[in-house]
Protein backbone atom coordinates (compact mmCIF):
# COMPACT_ATOMS: atom_id res chain seq x y z
CA UNK A 1 0.00 0.00 0.00
CA UNK A 2 1.40 3.39 -0.91
CA UNK A 3 2.39 5.89 1.74
CA UNK A 4 -0.52 8.14 0.82
CA UNK A 5 -3.07 5.40 1.45
CA UNK A 6 -2.49 4.30 5.02
CA UNK A 7 -5.51 6.15 6.32
CA UNK A 8 -7.37 3.09 7.55
CA UNK A 9 -4.47 2.35 9.89
CA UNK A 10 -3.50 5.86 10.91
CA UNK A 11 -7.02 7.36 10.92
CA UNK A 12 -9.28 4.35 11.48
CA UNK A 13 -10.16 5.80 14.88
CA UNK A 14 -11.72 8.83 13.15
CA UNK A 15 -14.20 6.48 11.48
CA UNK A 16 -14.94 4.88 14.85
CA UNK A 17 -15.48 8.28 16.44
CA UNK A 18 -17.77 9.19 13.53
CA UNK A 19 -19.96 6.11 14.00
CA UNK A 20 -20.18 6.67 17.75
CA UNK A 21 -21.02 10.34 17.12
CA UNK A 22 -23.89 9.25 14.83
CA UNK A 23 -25.31 7.15 17.66
CA UNK A 24 -24.90 10.07 20.08
CA UNK A 25 -26.69 12.45 17.69
CA UNK A 26 -29.42 9.93 16.99
CA UNK A 27 -30.17 9.42 20.68
CA UNK A 28 -29.83 13.01 21.79
CA UNK A 29 -31.18 14.92 18.79
CA UNK A 30 -33.45 12.42 17.07
CA UNK A 31 -31.18 11.46 14.18
CA UNK A 32 -32.39 14.08 11.71
CA UNK A 33 -29.69 15.96 9.87
CA UNK A 34 -29.97 18.90 7.50
CA UNK A 35 -27.19 18.49 4.99
CA UNK A 36 -25.62 21.07 2.72
CA UNK A 37 -28.14 22.20 0.15
CA UNK A 38 -31.06 21.70 2.53
CA UNK A 39 -31.35 17.94 2.13
CA UNK A 40 -32.92 16.41 5.22
CA UNK A 41 -31.97 12.86 6.09
CA UNK A 42 -32.76 10.64 9.02
CA UNK A 43 -30.56 7.94 10.47
CA UNK A 44 -31.01 5.23 13.07
CA UNK A 45 -28.89 2.36 14.26
CA UNK A 46 -30.42 -0.95 13.28
CA UNK A 47 -29.89 -4.43 14.62
CA UNK A 48 -26.14 -4.91 14.50
CA UNK A 49 -23.24 -3.20 16.19
CA UNK A 50 -19.68 -4.02 17.13
CA UNK A 51 -17.63 -2.19 19.72
CA UNK A 52 -13.97 -1.60 19.01
CA UNK A 53 -11.45 -3.15 21.33
CA UNK A 54 -9.34 -0.49 23.02
CA UNK A 55 -6.19 -2.56 22.83
CA UNK A 56 -5.11 -5.47 20.66
CA UNK A 57 -5.43 -7.87 23.59
CA UNK A 58 -9.05 -7.04 24.35
CA UNK A 59 -12.02 -8.85 22.90
CA UNK A 60 -14.33 -7.17 20.43
CA UNK A 61 -18.00 -7.28 21.32
CA UNK A 62 -20.79 -7.70 18.81
CA UNK A 63 -24.48 -7.27 19.57
CA UNK A 64 -27.00 -8.31 16.99
CA UNK A 65 -30.74 -8.71 16.49
CA UNK A 66 -33.47 -6.89 18.36
CA UNK A 67 -32.54 -3.42 19.56
CA UNK A 68 -28.88 -3.73 20.55
CA UNK A 69 -28.48 -0.03 21.32
CA UNK A 70 -31.05 -0.40 24.11
CA UNK A 71 -29.26 -3.23 25.88
CA UNK A 72 -27.44 -2.96 29.16
CA UNK A 73 -24.35 -4.40 27.45
CA UNK A 74 -24.28 -1.53 24.97
CA UNK A 75 -24.64 1.07 27.73
CA UNK A 76 -21.87 -0.59 29.71
CA UNK A 77 -19.59 -0.53 26.70
CA UNK A 78 -20.24 3.19 26.25
CA UNK A 79 -19.64 3.85 29.94
CA UNK A 80 -16.34 2.01 29.58
CA UNK A 81 -15.41 4.40 26.78
CA UNK A 82 -15.65 2.01 23.85
CA UNK A 83 -16.15 3.35 20.33
CA UNK A 84 -18.25 1.69 17.66
CA UNK A 85 -16.33 -0.26 15.06
CA UNK A 86 -19.23 -1.42 12.93
CA UNK A 87 -22.92 -0.71 12.86
CA UNK A 88 -25.88 -1.39 10.66
CA UNK A 89 -27.65 1.87 9.88
CA UNK A 90 -31.03 2.81 8.55
CA UNK A 91 -30.84 5.94 6.43
CA UNK A 92 -33.82 7.74 4.97
CA UNK A 93 -34.43 10.71 2.75
CA UNK A 94 -38.01 11.45 1.81
CA UNK A 95 -39.61 8.16 0.87
CA UNK A 96 -36.33 6.47 0.10
CA UNK A 97 -34.75 4.22 2.71
CA UNK A 98 -31.43 2.40 2.73
CA UNK A 99 -29.86 -0.03 5.14
CA UNK A 100 -26.10 -0.55 5.19
CA UNK A 101 -23.41 -1.76 7.53
CA UNK A 102 -20.55 0.70 7.95
CA UNK A 103 -17.09 -0.54 8.83
CA UNK A 104 -15.70 2.47 10.65
CA UNK A 105 -11.92 2.15 10.15
CA UNK A 106 -12.34 1.95 6.38
CA UNK A 107 -15.70 3.74 6.06
CA UNK A 108 -16.69 0.96 3.69
CA UNK A 109 -20.26 -0.21 3.29
CA UNK A 110 -21.51 -3.76 3.14
CA UNK A 111 -24.88 -5.47 3.16
CA UNK A 112 -26.39 -2.52 1.35
CA UNK A 113 -30.12 -2.60 0.75
CA UNK A 114 -31.31 0.02 -1.67
CA UNK A 115 -34.78 1.55 -1.81
CA UNK A 116 -37.38 -0.22 -3.93
CA UNK A 117 -37.18 0.54 -7.64
CA UNK A 118 -39.23 3.58 -8.53
CA UNK A 119 -42.65 2.83 -9.98
CA UNK A 120 -41.92 4.75 -13.16
CA UNK A 121 -39.08 2.36 -14.08
CA UNK A 122 -40.30 0.60 -17.20
CA UNK A 123 -37.17 -0.89 -18.69
CA UNK A 124 -34.05 -2.60 -17.41
CA UNK A 125 -32.12 0.53 -18.35
CA UNK A 126 -34.48 2.63 -16.19
CA UNK A 127 -34.02 0.27 -13.27
CA UNK A 128 -30.25 0.31 -13.65
CA UNK A 129 -30.21 4.10 -13.72
CA UNK A 130 -32.52 4.23 -10.70
CA UNK A 131 -30.29 1.88 -8.71
CA UNK A 132 -27.18 3.80 -9.68
CA UNK A 133 -28.88 7.00 -8.51
CA UNK A 134 -29.74 5.33 -5.20
CA UNK A 135 -26.15 4.13 -4.73
CA UNK A 136 -24.89 7.60 -5.44
CA UNK A 137 -27.38 9.16 -3.03
CA UNK A 138 -26.35 6.72 -0.29
CA UNK A 139 -22.71 7.60 -0.80
CA UNK A 140 -23.51 11.32 -0.79
CA UNK A 141 -25.45 11.02 2.46
CA UNK A 142 -22.67 9.11 4.23
CA UNK A 143 -20.10 11.58 2.90
CA UNK A 144 -22.17 14.57 3.98
CA UNK A 145 -22.71 13.13 7.48
CA UNK A 146 -19.00 12.41 7.75
CA UNK A 147 -18.22 15.95 6.66
CA UNK A 148 -20.60 17.32 9.33
CA UNK A 149 -18.85 15.23 11.92
CA UNK A 150 -15.41 16.38 10.78
CA UNK A 151 -16.45 20.04 10.90
CA UNK A 152 -17.39 19.56 14.55
CA UNK A 153 -14.55 17.20 15.42
CA UNK A 154 -11.79 19.36 13.93
CA UNK A 155 -12.99 22.53 15.63
CA UNK A 156 -10.36 23.79 18.09
CA UNK A 157 -12.94 23.82 20.92
CA UNK A 158 -14.24 20.33 20.26
CA UNK A 159 -12.74 18.74 23.33
CA UNK A 160 -14.39 21.16 25.72
CA UNK A 161 -17.72 21.28 23.88
CA UNK A 162 -18.87 18.41 21.64
CA UNK A 163 -16.58 15.81 23.18
CA UNK A 164 -17.69 16.67 26.70
CA UNK A 165 -21.34 16.52 25.75
CA UNK A 166 -20.76 13.14 24.16
CA UNK A 167 -18.81 11.92 27.19
CA UNK A 168 -21.74 12.88 29.42
CA UNK A 169 -24.09 10.93 27.16
CA UNK A 170 -21.77 7.93 27.17
CA UNK A 171 -21.60 8.02 30.98
CA UNK A 172 -25.38 7.96 31.44
CA UNK B 1 -17.70 2.07 -2.04
CA UNK B 2 -15.25 4.84 -2.98
CA UNK B 3 -11.81 4.19 -4.44
CA UNK B 4 -9.12 6.75 -5.14
CA UNK B 5 -6.19 6.90 -7.50
CA UNK B 6 -3.12 9.04 -7.80
CA UNK B 7 -1.80 10.25 -11.14
CA UNK B 8 -3.49 11.30 -14.33
CA UNK B 9 -6.21 9.42 -16.13
CA UNK B 10 -7.25 9.81 -19.77
CA UNK B 11 -9.98 12.45 -20.10
CA UNK B 12 -13.30 10.56 -20.10
CA UNK B 13 -14.72 13.06 -22.61
CA UNK B 14 -12.12 12.01 -25.20
CA UNK B 15 -12.51 9.07 -27.54
CA UNK B 16 -9.21 7.80 -26.21
CA UNK B 17 -10.92 6.91 -22.92
CA UNK B 18 -13.45 4.69 -24.72
CA UNK B 19 -10.59 3.17 -26.71
CA UNK B 20 -8.85 2.20 -23.48
CA UNK B 21 -12.04 0.49 -22.32
CA UNK B 22 -12.52 -1.30 -25.62
CA UNK B 23 -9.03 -2.80 -25.38
CA UNK B 24 -10.22 -4.52 -22.21
CA UNK B 25 -13.74 -5.13 -23.43
CA UNK B 26 -15.80 -8.09 -22.37
CA UNK B 27 -15.41 -11.22 -24.49
CA UNK B 28 -18.08 -13.88 -24.43
CA UNK B 29 -17.48 -17.43 -23.20
CA UNK B 30 -20.92 -18.64 -24.19
CA UNK B 31 -19.57 -21.47 -26.32
CA UNK B 32 -16.44 -22.23 -24.32
CA UNK B 33 -15.81 -25.90 -23.57
CA UNK B 34 -13.92 -25.29 -20.35
CA UNK B 35 -14.72 -23.76 -16.98
CA UNK B 36 -13.63 -20.18 -17.06
CA UNK B 37 -14.35 -16.62 -16.11
CA UNK B 38 -14.46 -13.68 -18.47
CA UNK B 39 -14.21 -10.15 -17.10
CA UNK B 40 -14.33 -7.00 -19.20
CA UNK B 41 -15.91 -3.62 -19.80
CA UNK B 42 -19.29 -3.12 -21.41
CA UNK B 43 -21.47 -0.02 -21.50
CA UNK B 44 -24.86 0.46 -19.88
CA UNK B 45 -26.34 0.71 -23.38
CA UNK B 46 -24.68 -2.41 -24.78
CA UNK B 47 -23.99 -5.37 -22.48
CA UNK B 48 -22.12 -7.30 -25.21
CA UNK B 49 -18.92 -5.28 -25.06
CA UNK B 50 -18.96 -4.75 -28.82
CA UNK B 51 -19.56 -1.01 -28.81
CA UNK B 52 -18.06 1.83 -26.83
CA UNK B 53 -19.00 5.40 -27.45
CA UNK B 54 -18.34 8.42 -25.27
CA UNK B 55 -22.07 9.21 -25.09
CA UNK B 56 -22.84 5.78 -23.64
CA UNK B 57 -20.43 6.48 -20.80
CA UNK B 58 -22.08 9.71 -19.78
CA UNK B 59 -23.51 9.18 -16.30
CA UNK B 60 -24.53 12.79 -15.72
CA UNK B 61 -22.48 13.70 -12.65
CA UNK B 62 -19.68 11.31 -13.62
CA UNK B 63 -18.52 8.72 -16.12
CA UNK B 64 -20.51 5.53 -15.99
CA UNK B 65 -18.38 2.39 -16.06
CA UNK B 66 -19.85 -1.07 -16.26
CA UNK B 67 -18.00 -4.30 -15.67
CA UNK B 68 -19.35 -7.64 -16.85
CA UNK B 69 -18.28 -10.88 -15.20
CA UNK B 70 -19.35 -14.15 -16.81
CA UNK B 71 -18.56 -17.38 -15.09
CA UNK B 72 -19.06 -20.84 -16.50
CA UNK B 73 -18.93 -23.75 -14.10
CA UNK B 74 -19.89 -27.40 -14.23
CA UNK B 75 -23.01 -28.17 -12.17
CA UNK B 76 -21.74 -30.56 -9.49
CA UNK B 77 -25.08 -32.35 -9.31
CA UNK B 78 -24.61 -33.53 -12.90
CA UNK B 79 -21.21 -34.88 -12.08
CA UNK B 80 -22.55 -36.74 -9.05
CA UNK B 81 -25.44 -38.29 -11.01
CA UNK B 82 -23.13 -39.54 -13.76
CA UNK B 83 -20.61 -40.90 -11.27
CA UNK B 84 -23.32 -42.74 -9.33
CA UNK B 85 -24.65 -44.23 -12.56
CA UNK B 86 -21.17 -45.40 -13.64
CA UNK B 87 -20.50 -46.96 -10.23
CA UNK B 88 -23.88 -48.72 -10.26
CA UNK B 89 -23.19 -50.15 -13.73
CA UNK B 90 -19.73 -51.32 -12.65
CA UNK B 91 -20.93 -52.65 -9.32
CA UNK B 92 -18.01 -51.03 -7.47
CA UNK B 93 -16.56 -47.61 -6.67
CA UNK B 94 -14.51 -45.82 -9.31
CA UNK B 95 -10.83 -45.28 -8.67
CA UNK B 96 -9.49 -41.74 -8.39
CA UNK B 97 -8.10 -41.97 -11.93
CA UNK B 98 -11.41 -43.20 -13.30
CA UNK B 99 -13.31 -40.43 -11.51
CA UNK B 100 -10.97 -37.86 -13.02
CA UNK B 101 -11.43 -39.33 -16.51
CA UNK B 102 -15.19 -39.36 -16.09
CA UNK B 103 -15.14 -35.74 -15.00
CA UNK B 104 -13.01 -34.68 -17.98
CA UNK B 105 -15.36 -36.51 -20.38
CA UNK B 106 -18.41 -34.88 -18.86
CA UNK B 107 -16.82 -31.43 -18.98
CA UNK B 108 -16.13 -31.86 -22.71
CA UNK B 109 -19.70 -32.98 -23.34
CA UNK B 110 -21.65 -30.68 -21.06
CA UNK B 111 -19.79 -27.40 -20.70
CA UNK B 112 -20.52 -26.15 -24.23
CA UNK B 113 -24.20 -26.50 -23.25
CA UNK B 114 -23.86 -24.71 -19.91
CA UNK B 115 -24.68 -21.03 -19.94
CA UNK B 116 -22.46 -18.74 -17.89
CA UNK B 117 -23.80 -16.76 -14.95
CA UNK B 118 -23.66 -13.04 -15.62
CA UNK B 119 -22.82 -10.31 -13.11
CA UNK B 120 -22.90 -6.63 -13.99
CA UNK B 121 -21.10 -4.18 -11.73
CA UNK B 122 -21.60 -0.45 -12.15
CA UNK B 123 -19.39 2.41 -11.07
CA UNK B 124 -19.22 6.17 -11.46
CA UNK B 125 -15.87 7.78 -12.15
CA UNK B 126 -15.17 11.37 -11.10
CA UNK B 127 -12.10 12.47 -12.98
CA UNK B 128 -11.42 15.72 -11.11
CA UNK B 129 -11.78 14.15 -7.66
CA UNK B 130 -9.76 11.12 -8.77
CA UNK B 131 -12.51 8.97 -7.30
CA UNK B 132 -14.47 5.95 -8.44
CA UNK B 133 -17.68 4.98 -6.68
CA UNK B 134 -18.25 1.27 -7.02
CA UNK B 135 -21.86 0.20 -6.73
CA UNK B 136 -21.06 -3.19 -5.24
CA UNK B 137 -19.68 -4.34 -1.92
CA UNK B 138 -18.60 -7.95 -2.48
CA UNK B 139 -14.92 -8.75 -2.21
CA UNK B 140 -14.87 -10.50 -5.59
CA UNK B 141 -16.48 -7.51 -7.35
CA UNK B 142 -14.03 -5.10 -5.72
CA UNK B 143 -11.05 -7.25 -6.68
CA UNK B 144 -12.24 -7.75 -10.26
CA UNK B 145 -12.92 -4.05 -10.68
CA UNK B 146 -9.62 -2.77 -9.27
CA UNK B 147 -7.67 -5.34 -11.32
CA UNK B 148 -9.39 -4.43 -14.58
CA UNK B 149 -9.07 -0.71 -13.83
CA UNK B 150 -5.32 -1.16 -13.41
CA UNK B 151 -5.05 -3.19 -16.61
CA UNK B 152 -6.99 -0.52 -18.47
CA UNK B 153 -5.50 2.71 -17.15
CA UNK B 154 -2.29 1.57 -15.42
CA UNK B 155 -3.54 3.25 -12.26
CA UNK B 156 -3.80 1.52 -8.91
CA UNK B 157 -7.11 2.06 -7.13
CA UNK B 158 -6.94 2.31 -3.36
CA UNK B 159 -10.02 1.85 -1.15
CA UNK B 160 -11.34 4.83 0.76
CA UNK B 161 -10.67 5.44 4.44
CA UNK B 162 -11.46 8.19 6.95
CA UNK B 163 -8.41 10.22 5.95
CA UNK B 164 -8.92 10.01 2.18
CA UNK B 165 -12.66 10.64 2.52
CA UNK B 166 -11.90 13.86 4.41
CA UNK B 167 -9.10 14.99 2.14
CA UNK B 168 -11.28 14.44 -0.94
CA UNK B 169 -14.21 16.37 0.52
CA UNK B 170 -14.83 20.10 0.33
CA UNK B 171 -13.40 20.74 3.80
CA UNK B 172 -11.23 23.84 4.10
CA UNK B 173 -7.48 23.45 3.77
CA UNK B 174 -7.14 24.22 7.47
CA UNK B 175 -9.55 21.42 8.33
CA UNK B 176 -7.76 19.02 5.99
CA UNK B 177 -4.48 19.88 7.64
CA UNK B 178 -6.08 19.37 11.06
CA UNK B 179 -7.46 16.00 9.94
CA UNK B 180 -4.02 14.81 8.94
CA UNK B 181 -2.72 15.65 12.42
CA UNK B 182 -5.74 14.73 14.50
CA UNK B 183 -5.30 12.38 17.46
CA UNK B 184 -7.87 10.02 18.97
CA UNK B 185 -10.14 10.92 21.82
CA UNK B 186 -10.06 8.55 24.75
CA UNK B 187 -13.48 8.45 26.31
CA UNK B 188 -13.51 8.09 30.08
CA UNK B 189 -14.25 4.76 31.68
CA UNK B 190 -16.91 5.85 34.14
CA UNK B 191 -17.48 2.34 35.47
CA UNK B 192 -14.30 2.73 37.51
CA UNK B 193 -14.59 4.50 40.81
CA UNK B 194 -12.38 7.55 40.82
CA UNK B 195 -11.63 7.01 37.14
CA UNK B 196 -11.34 9.77 34.55
CA UNK B 197 -14.45 11.78 33.85
CA UNK B 198 -13.39 13.88 30.89
CA UNK B 199 -12.39 12.91 27.36
CA UNK B 200 -8.71 13.35 26.54
CA UNK B 201 -6.71 13.13 23.34
CA UNK B 202 -4.09 10.45 23.09
CA UNK B 203 -1.37 9.73 20.51
CA UNK B 204 -2.33 8.06 17.30
CA UNK B 205 -1.74 4.29 16.96
CA UNK B 206 1.69 3.24 15.79
CA UNK B 207 1.71 1.91 12.24
CA UNK B 208 3.69 -1.29 11.89
CA UNK B 209 5.52 -1.42 8.60
CA UNK B 210 6.18 -4.76 6.94
CA UNK B 211 9.77 -5.84 7.41
CA UNK B 212 12.06 -4.96 4.52
CA UNK B 213 13.57 -7.93 2.65
CA UNK B 214 16.75 -8.82 4.48
CA UNK B 215 20.04 -7.90 2.93
CA UNK B 216 22.67 -10.49 3.79
CA UNK B 217 25.08 -7.77 4.76
CA UNK B 218 22.55 -6.35 7.16
CA UNK B 219 21.37 -9.62 8.62
CA UNK B 220 21.12 -9.39 12.33
CA UNK B 221 20.26 -5.71 12.23
CA UNK B 222 16.77 -4.41 12.98
CA UNK B 223 14.05 -6.87 12.11
CA UNK B 224 11.28 -4.43 11.53
CA UNK B 225 10.98 -0.74 11.13
CA UNK B 226 8.44 0.88 13.38
CA UNK B 227 7.21 4.28 12.40
CA UNK B 228 6.85 6.61 15.33
CA UNK B 229 3.36 7.78 16.02
CA UNK B 230 2.70 11.42 15.37
CA UNK B 231 2.30 13.28 18.61
CA UNK B 232 1.28 16.84 18.06
CA UNK B 233 0.81 19.83 20.28
CA UNK B 234 -2.88 19.20 20.78
CA UNK B 235 -2.24 16.00 22.73
CA UNK B 236 -3.24 16.59 26.29
CA UNK B 237 -1.61 14.25 28.72
CA UNK B 238 -4.12 12.25 30.66
CA UNK B 239 -3.70 13.49 34.19
CA UNK B 240 -6.49 11.36 35.51
CA UNK B 241 -5.78 7.80 36.68
CA UNK B 242 -6.01 5.21 33.94
CA UNK B 243 -8.02 2.06 34.11
CA UNK B 244 -5.82 -0.67 35.53
CA UNK B 245 -7.94 -3.58 34.39
CA UNK B 246 -10.99 -3.23 32.24
CA UNK B 247 -13.79 -5.68 32.69
CA UNK B 248 -15.02 -7.36 29.54
CA UNK B 249 -18.18 -5.61 28.49
CA UNK B 250 -20.32 -8.72 28.36
CA UNK B 251 -19.47 -9.63 31.94
CA UNK B 252 -20.19 -6.21 33.30
CA UNK B 253 -23.90 -6.79 33.48
CA UNK B 254 -26.10 -9.64 34.51
CA UNK B 255 -29.03 -8.62 32.37
CA UNK B 256 -29.39 -10.20 28.98
CA UNK B 257 -32.38 -8.97 27.00
CA UNK B 258 -34.26 -11.75 25.29
CA UNK B 259 -34.10 -10.82 21.60
CA UNK B 260 -30.46 -9.84 21.46
CA UNK B 261 -27.76 -12.35 20.80
CA UNK B 262 -24.37 -11.50 22.20
CA UNK B 263 -21.13 -12.62 20.75
CA UNK B 264 -17.71 -11.90 22.03
CA UNK B 265 -15.30 -12.24 19.15
CA UNK B 266 -11.61 -12.46 19.49
CA UNK B 267 -10.14 -9.23 18.27
CA UNK B 268 -8.36 -9.64 14.99
CA UNK B 269 -5.16 -7.94 15.81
Amino acid sequence: MSQAFQGAESHGFVGEEFLTWLWFKWETEGGEFTLTGGRIVGIAIDDFLTFAAQTEDETEQTLRRGLPTRTAEARTALRQGHRLRKARLLLAEGERQWTATIDAPTLSLSGVKLPEDAEECESEMDRTADRAANWLALHEIVQALYRMFLKERLHPDYQSTGAEAQANWMAR
Amino acid sequence: MPFFWQGKIVDPRNDEFAEHLSLQRFRTIENAASEEVSIGWVTPADPTGDNFSTEDLDGGVGTWLRLRIDKKSMPMKWLQIHRDAAEKARGKKLSAKERRELKDDLMDQLLPRVLPTITLVDALLFEERKTVLLFATSKSAKEAFTKLFFETFSLQLEPGDPLQAGLNSDLSNDDKHALERVNPIRWPNTTLEGGPSKPVTVPRPVIQKAPEPKDEALEGAEDAVVEESVVTDDVIAADEPQAAVEEPVAEATAQEPEPTEIESLENEA
